[in-house]
């Protein structure tokens, strides 16, 4: 899996790409919490994501950790029905913010 | 039947995916059965894998077994790792789910998507061996 992350309008935004599994979910993990440091609104875009497992859930789990420390929210951008599932049936779903286009993202964040 | 043999290295997650999405095409299972059967395989043979295996400092194979009838897709993993029945491992339930995430307990998580994603899970030590069996249904063609 790939992990690339950007600033738009002063928003942090981590795009992931791939499946991520207890094998890659540590890629995740470093790709993510470097560029969230510090920082009180981000996106994460997994719309290029095609599998999460419970690694995966385990590293959205910290990412919002960090980031509600400071009081701050977390966009998904583009999560897959299937991954919307697995979140729904751990209650993880409830804490993020979905959305499917990086301008509705942006404008939930800045609102 | 068919039988697989993957090496238990995390290296092997893929083509484990590559095995279930295959099967689960032929068995014209849908989208999300797919997933929820993929995500089942994964988890399960992580535990294996990592605790099962590495933690115990041995090496190791899965074997993958597929089984498809007219009304099921049954697949089987087995394992030389110590007995380990997943189903005796406490589950998170209602409580934990309602919980902030603040506060969430972590563990478990994956054998509680397994058991809940697949119609049947049940496990088994035959011959020494740790038997995983993943059950699901064929639904109609109109699926």
């Amino acid at each position: 899996m790939n992990v690339t992350s950007k600033t738009v309008q002063d928003i942090t935004v981590i795009e992931a790409e791939g499946s991520i599994d207890s094998k890659t979910a540590g890629d995740f993990e470093r790709g993510a919490m470097g560029p969230i440091q510090g920082q009180n609104a981000v996106i994460l875009d997994i719309s290029k994501v095609d599998f999460l497992s419970s690694a995966g859930l385990r590293v959205l789990l910290m990412i919002y950790r960090q980031i509600k420390s400071r009081n701050g929210k977390v966009v998904l951008l583009g999560a897959s029905e299937e991954i919307q599932d697995i979140m729904a049936n751990t209650g993880f779903l409830a804490f993020f913010i979905l959305v499917d286009t990086l301008d509705e993202g942006i404008a939930a964040l800045k609102s | 039947m068919e039988n697989q043999t993957f090496p238990a290295t995390l290296d092997s997650l893929d083509d484990l995916r590559d095995l279930v999405r295959d099967k689960a095409l032929r068995a014209n299972l849908d989208k999300k059965k797919t997933y929820k059967l993929m995500l089942a395989l994964d988890e399960i043979a992580t535990n294996i894998i990592l605790y099962g295996y590495e933690q115990a400092g041995k090496e190791g194979v899965l074997d993958v077994i597929t089984e498809l009838t007219g009304d099921h897709l049954k697949i089987v993993v087995e394992d030389d790792a110590e007995p380990f029945d997943p189903l005796q491992k406490d589950l998170p339930g209602e409580t934990d789910f309602s919980k902030p995430l603040e506060e969430r307990p972590i563990g478990g998580m994956g054998i509680f998507l397994t058991v809940n994603g697949v119609d049947s899970f049940q496990y088994e030590y035959v011959n020494n061996r740790n038997r995983n069996i993943f059950i699901m249904n064929i639904q109609g063609t109109d699926a």
